[in-house]
């Protein structure tokens, strides 16, 4: 656009000012944490606190055991980020590069797929868990996952595919490589971003789902972290230092992983949707 | 006479080769296709069916009852259903709309920034992969009518005289959850814009600013238009969430006070996993649904045709 000063420094207004209101939230939750009890119910509150403690982090693996949510979280977010990538990555190939029939309508299932809310499976996979015995597993997590995170991961990854020159495979081809040494030796290196791009997808989907965490993995030792944070309980009040002690935790893992692929998170979104 | 056979053999070849290619395509697309399937496919024709059903739940497992549309009828008749339908789609539509809207407004006065964009990124990018359930206990804490920040904040600022118990009133509940919702998320919609804002060729603009367009003609004739296939991303996305909302007010609320929060998915669950009604339930499921399938198509069809309208 043509662009004048008055519009630039607008520009930078706007966006310190929303910089600002995203990160003020975070800053009291983090500030909380680190406050003794008696200055988290005071009122007025101090903005900046006055005694620093490390009680609530002591708390939240002792006596609330969040050791044990960060084992499950990890566990179910790494498994389901495995199987995803495998199959997609898959998938992806034959719809991009194969001669498979009915391209158009699997896409279309996958989208129509992947808007599909929780609520409309969760009773009959409940009754199905329940019957096979797998509530309070990390199967019933992790099944699940792969199978809400594929069709995505599909659209992704099928885009990346489609970008790497077709002459590769049919060079590949002529040197009597198979299909799946094709796939694997030539195409899954040249699609890195995409793969990446859909392994946080998948990671961050994994990492915060609850309905489902809640419902199959009721059991304390079986929970994930945001299903132990809902359910958090203080005897006469709401233990918020303990609660923000472990949310603050659950964030690190996340924010590492958006500082270091967030450009292609950007790209995957908009490539992931936008093109197909 | 020769090429006429070995034609018809390199094309019969070509037809083989291209059969090994799609028959490995499949083998490909399986493992997928059984895990889709087995979580999604069957549970949601399992869903159809159990609403049409009355289910118990015994000491040997499961026990259904036919009773056609019977479970519908109970909640074509509960005001109960009908008042969660009237939130969910009240939080949605006006949840989606104001991130649209201040996501677009937000997106554009940025465009133009040089500086701070990786740092920006990240700070974006992060209420994004944050557990809903740590933001729903972050602003819980904020609203607090006790010792809430957002009361001193107020106060010291004159906007309040007294305290206020955010969550303790319907209409204040409501709006505040929906804060809650628009803080999360608004970023999200402004990165999904501005990336679909760079991608507009600045010839475009240069166009628009030689025929004498004013800022407002340029939004409306060049921006917005080649901005629609983000903006339908970004709305179908934000109100595919919104219409199944269950984090937020499980902890934030409770769907309370009295029922004034519960959404569809709150009411779902409370009726399967609460009071193990799972027939009706399921029939909320399959409501729900068809409700999410609705919206989509109306927002689509209506964001076409708008968009057409101003073009032509």
């Amino acid at each position: 656009m043509i662009q004048t000063k008055t519009q630039r420094v607008i520009g930078y207004v706007v966006l310190i000012l929303f910089l600002v209101a995203i990160i003020l939230p975070f800053y009291w939750m983090v500030v909380t944490s680190f406050k003794p009890n008696t200055d988290i119910t005071a009122y007025p509150p101090s903005l900046v606190p006055k005694h620093w403690t490390l009680i609530h982090y002591a708390t939240a693996f002792g006596h609330f055991s969040f050791g044990m949510y960060i084992r499950n979280s990890v566990i179910v977010a790494v498994s389901t980020t495995f199987f995803v990538l495998l199959f997609a990555s898959m998938a992806g190939f034959a719809i991009a590069r194969l001669p498979i029939r009915a391209k158009t309508p699997m896409l279309i299932a996958l989208l129509i797929i992947s808007v599909f809310p929780p609520i409309a499976v969760i009773t009959p996979l409940y009754m199905l868990l329940r019957t096979i015995g797998w509530l309070n597993s990390y199967q019933a997590l992790i099944v699940p996952y792969t199978a809400f995170n594929l069709p995505f991961a599909i659209w992704i990854l099928r885009n990346y595919f489609l970008q790497v020159p077709g002459a590769l495979f049919e060079a590949a081809k002529i040197d009597g490589a198979t299909v799946f040494q094709t796939f694997y030796r030539i195409f899954v290196p040249l699609t890195k971003p995409g793969l990446f791009a859909a392994a946080v997808f998948t990671f961050v989907a994994a990492w915060t789902e609850f309905f489902m965490a809640l419902v199959f993995n009721s059991a304390n030792q079986m929970r994930t972290i945001p299903v132990g944070i809902a359910l958090f309980s203080g005897q006469f009040n709401v233990p918020y230092g303990e609660i923000f002690a472990g949310s603050v935790i659950s964030i690190v893992p996340i924010v590492i992983l958006v500082v270091i692929f967030r450009k292609w998170i950007v790209s995957g979104l908009t490539s992931g949707a936008v093109k197909g | 006479m020769q090429t006429v056979p070995a034609q018809s053999a390199s094309i019969a070849r070509r037809q083989s080769l291209e059969k090994t290619d799609r028959n490995a395509g499949y083998r490909m697309l399986l493992p997928a296709a059984i895990v889709i399937a087995a979580v999604t496919l069957f549970p949601i024709v399992y869903s159809i069916f159990m609403s049409l059903n009355n289910i118990s739940l015994t000491t040997n497992g499961f026990t259904e009852q036919f009773v056609g549309l019977a479970n519908y009828g109970i909640l074509v008749k509960s005001g109960e259903f009908w008042h969660s339908v009237w939130f969910t789609v009240y939080y949605a539509v006006v949840t989606v709309l104001v991130e649209l809207v201040l996501g677009m407004l937000i997106a554009l006065a940025i465009n133009n920034v040089e500086r701070l964009k990786n740092v920006s990124l990240v700070i974006m990018l992060i209420p994004w992969s944050l557990i809903t359930v740590v933001s729903a206990q972050m602003w819980d804490y904020i609203y607090n009518g006790v010792y809430g920040v957002l009361n001193y904040l107020l106060q010291a600022l004159h906007v309040i005289g007294a305290p206020v118990t955010w969550l303790g009133s319907p209409t204040s509940a409501v709006i505040a959850m929906m804060v809650a919702d628009i803080w999360k998320t608004t970023p999200f919609v402004v990165i999904i814009l501005l990336s679909g804002l760079q991608m507009i060729s600045q010839e475009y603009y240069e166009a628009a600013y030689i025929d004498g367009a004013n800022r407002w003609q340029t939004f409306w004739n060049v921006t917005f238009p080649l901005l629609r296939g983000s903006i339908a991303l970004a709305g179908l996305f934000r109100i595919l969430q919104a219409f199944g909302v269950f984090d937020l007010p499980f902890v934030l609320t409770s769907g309370g006070p009295g029922t004034a929060t519960e959404s569809l998915a709150m009411l779902g669950e409370q009726v399967l996993f609460g009071r193990l009604h799972f027939g009706t339930g399921s029939a909320i499921a399959v409501s729900t649904v068809i409700l999410v399938l609705a919206v989509c198509l109306v927002f689509l069809s209506a964001f076409k045709s708008m968009v057409k309208g101003e073009t032509a």
